[in-house]
């Protein structure tokens, strides 16, 4: 039977998925219309453009990672699905925030600064690595997102 | 290690001039400074025109004979062979040029022939040759489009007029008709086309009936179309001798910069200066001596005000670090050359965030057979490199974390999923290590710069505050908390010495401790080792745990899984080796640069032949 807890800790495990995964999809669509743009002037920046591309779907990487340890801790996956009293269950809702909200808007906005990112490789090809590295600042908040909820995530025991 | 520089000035006679700058571009050994004005030698001009001809010629061989592999090796040529230049790359690049202007010319030929025929077609019916279609002493004869919804009240306008209308096809623009009317009536008619919205039609000047010169165009067009079909297999012949039009360009590359720079000159003289590192004078004269002896070398060091290049020299196992330094900014000159102290901290950092020995091993031996095969040069080399070494360090740390494909197999250490505290301690250990080295450099420089004052308290102090930390946690007694204060107080008092006011003194003391929570952001910074090593280790399992669930369902299901299990983890390596090298080398950039770097540095290129397509042996 699945208690109250255990459908909250299911409601957290898709909070971190869902809107991660939404942060990195439209990241990686503004990044990517940019990059149309740039590849029909010259298709040779294919290389540098996909790389600038991708930077931001770790965000939907981060969030599917913290949502697959929370089904795994509750049973899922192995098909025991476990009784989580309500507070083990609300525990395990909030672990799910700071990735899926962190996910969420620093997926966007890589995805801005990946675009700029892009613009630059256009003009000037040789300074990509810069526009690669501008990008990944972003990133550093969806990283640490991702660790205080695998901290929490870690810290219910069940 | 940073190279020093020298500053050469170099006289000698204007008639050795080209035979002396092609020896110094062999060489390879002198970066020259350009003149205020007048620098490029005559003939530059054509040769520009002739690179963008060969650029262009190189397209259209890519877009219709052979597409370059990136697999591909560079072939390699001796260094006379590349200076002896024929004309065969010339000639072909000329056969190039024709034979692409030339089927541009029959495409756009066909597609204008074909339009024309578009636009006669709602004209075919008519049954009077165009050249007919005049107006006469007693008619006037208007032809074109009607809107179709303004046929209908057209036809009935004119109804009692002297006039005969034919009503043709319909076109894009309208109905085509045709009017004839007696001069009488024609004003009237005129009228009422204009009423209606008519627009006349422009015929193409030629004779006979509009189906016949439809055809005749329609078979014009083929006729062009082949023949452009026939000059592109023709094309494609010529684009199998690729490889001459490469060198070509390579050789006009190499020709436009020995023109670039021609110095100064007098009536019979000309002057040159650059830049050479310490070590390569011997060569510069050797380069000169060889083609003459008239002349005059100096070297002199860089005088007050004038920066010379950078150019860093490193050991084989650190030189590929340098490109991680290119990919932020080159050092000023004068200052250090941060790569020692930087390439061990990458390739520790590296391996931690991906962390898998199973991917290392992986990722070790793809690129070993990689770098065999195409033998990357320069920059990309370098990067290669880089990750190279990288994937070595994921298989020590994946070994000691136990991660082999996602799965746990004997940890050396501990397994950072489980003991996340542990790995956060060992996370901000190394960073703590790598901050201080950060810091330790910056007393190196400032001592080196004589200010004592400076390296004692912006930085020692810092580092007698920290160290007073550890103490308090290590060691019992009151040692590290007087450590700490002692820290504390050497920062409060002289970091506001720069001011000129008690008051900003003090203010100025306290802000600078409040610096404390910049050190601390720096440190959290490296929870990142333990986050991106979690983000591999996870996505590996996620891969096998759904793998698994597939040979779950049968026979079937294990083919897939198979499939699946390698396209995963492939997709794996890939997106955590670039997260990997992103995040080793920005915490080089903004918390180990940020403490002590200086940039500002330009790149020592020297005059030397530089190929996109050849491999120069000596």
């Amino acid at each position: 039977m699945i208690t109250l807890g255990t459908a909250l800790a299911f409601g957290g495990a898709a909070i971190a998925a869902a809107l991660a995964g939404v942060g990195s999809a439209m990241g990686v669509g503004i990044a990517g219309q940019a990059g149309s743009g740039v590849i029909s002037e010259d298709p040779d920046k294919f290389g540098n453009v996909l790389v600038l591309q991708a930077l931001p779907g770790t965000q939907g990487i981060y969030g599917l990672l913290i949502a697959f340890i929370i089904v795994l801790n509750i049973g899922v996956i192995d098909g025991n699905i476990k009784e989580l009293s309500t507070f083990q269950g609300l525990a395990l809702l909030f672990s799910g925030l700071p990735i899926g909200i962190g996910g969420l808007l620093s997926g966007i906005y890589q995805g801005k600064v990946a675009a700029s990112g892009i613009y630059l490789c256009a003009k000037r090809p040789e300074e990509t690595g810069k526009g690669i590295i501008l990008t990944a600042m972003v990133e550093t908040y969806a990283v640490l997102s991702l660790l205080i909820s695998f901290i929490m995530v870690n810290g219910v025991k069940l | 290690m940073l190279i020093g520089m020298k500053k050469a000035t170099l006289y000698a006679l204007k008639e050795d001039r080209d035979a002396i700058l092609l020896s110094l571009q062999k060489s390879g050994s002198i970066m020259l400074i350009p003149e205020n004005e007048k620098v490029s030698l005559p003939g530059i001009e054509d040769v520009g025109t002739q690179i963008d001809k060969t650029k262009d010629a190189l397209k259209f061989i890519d877009i219709h004979g052979k597409k370059s592999s990136l697999l591909e090796p560079r072939p390699n040529i001796s260094y006379d062979a590349f200076l002896e230049e024929s004309d065969d790359g010339e000639k072909l690049t000329e056969q190039v040029d024709t034979l692409a202007t030339k089927i541009s010319s029959l495409r756009n030929e066909a597609a204008s022939m074909l339009a024309q025929v578009e636009a006669l077609a709602p004209w075919i019916d008519l049954d009077i040759p165009l050249e007919e279609l005049a107006s006469t002493q007693t008619s006037v004869y208007f032809a074109g489009y009607l809107p179709e919804l303004e046929k209908d009240d057209f036809l009935s306008d004119i109804k009692g007029l002297l006039a005969e209308t034919i009503v043709l096809k319909e076109a894009p623009e309208g109905r085509a008709i045709v009017v004839f009317a007696h001069r009488t009536a024609a004003a009237q008619v005129k009228h009422f086309l204009k009423e209606h919205d008519f627009t006349d039609v422009v015929f193409p000047k030629r004779t006979g009936l509009a189906a016949d010169i439809a055809k005749d165009l329609t078979n014009a067009s083929k006729m062009k179309t082949s023949l452009a079909d026939e000059l592109e297999a023709e094309a494609k012949k010529v684009a199998q001798k690729k490889k001459e039009v490469e060198l070509y360009y390579d050789q006009l590359a190499a020709r436009e910069e020995r023109l670039a720079n021609g110095g100064t000159e007098t009536q019979k003289t000309f002057f040159v200066q650059g830049w050479v590192r310490v070590d390569r004078t011997k060569e510069v004269e050797k380069a000169v001596k060889s083609v003459t002896a008239a002349y005059q070398l100096e070297f002199f060091e860089p005088a007050e005000g004038e920066i010379p290049p950078t150019e860093m020299e490193n050991p084989a196992f650190i030189r590929p670090y340098e490109s991680v330094i290119e990919l932020y900014s080159r050092p000023k000159a004068g200052s250090i050359d941060p790569d020692f102290a930087m390439a061990p901290f990458h390739f520790i950092f590296f391996g931690m965030m991906l962390s898998d020995a199973g991917y290392g091993l992986v990722l070790t031996i793809l690129l070993f057979i990689a770098m065999k095969l195409v033998k990357p040069q320069g920059f990309a080399g370098k990067l290669a490199m880089v990750i190279f070494f990288g994937s070595i360090s994921t298989i020590i740390w994946g070994a000691l974390f136990g991660g082999w494909f996602g799965l746990e197999l004997h940890p050396l250490l501990f397994v950072p999923m489980k003991e996340p505290l542990k790995m956060l301690v060992l996370c901000f250990g190394l960073g703590a290590i790598h901050l201080v080295c950060g810091m330790l450099l910056k007393v190196y420089m400032l001592i080196k710069q004589g200010d004592w004052m400076g390296a004692i308290c912006d930085q020692i102090s810092w580092l007698i505050m920290f160290a007073g930390f550890l103490c308090m946690g290590l060691v019992p007694g009151s040692l590290g908390k007087n450590m700490a204060i002692l820290g504390a107080a050497i920062i409060v008092i002289f970091g506001g010495r720069a001011k000129k006011s008690i008051f900003g003194k003090i203010t100025g003391g306290l802000l600078a401790l409040y610096n404390i929570s910049g050190y601390l952001s720096d440190l959290l910074s490296y929870s990142r080792l333990f986050a991106l090593g979690l983000a591999t280790g996870v996505i590996a399992m996620v891969i096998n745990t759904i793998a698994q669930m597939l040979i779950a369902s049968g026979p079937l299901g294990i083919a897939v899984a198979v499939v699946f299990l390698v396209l995963g983890h492939f997709f794996n390596i890939v997106i955590n080796v670039l997260g990997a090298f992103v995040h080793s080398s920005r915490l080089q950039y903004i918390e180990f640069f940020g403490k002590f770097y200086e940039t500002g540095g330009r790149a020592f290129m020297p005059l030397a032949i530089r190929t996109k397509y050849m491999n120069i042996t000596k």
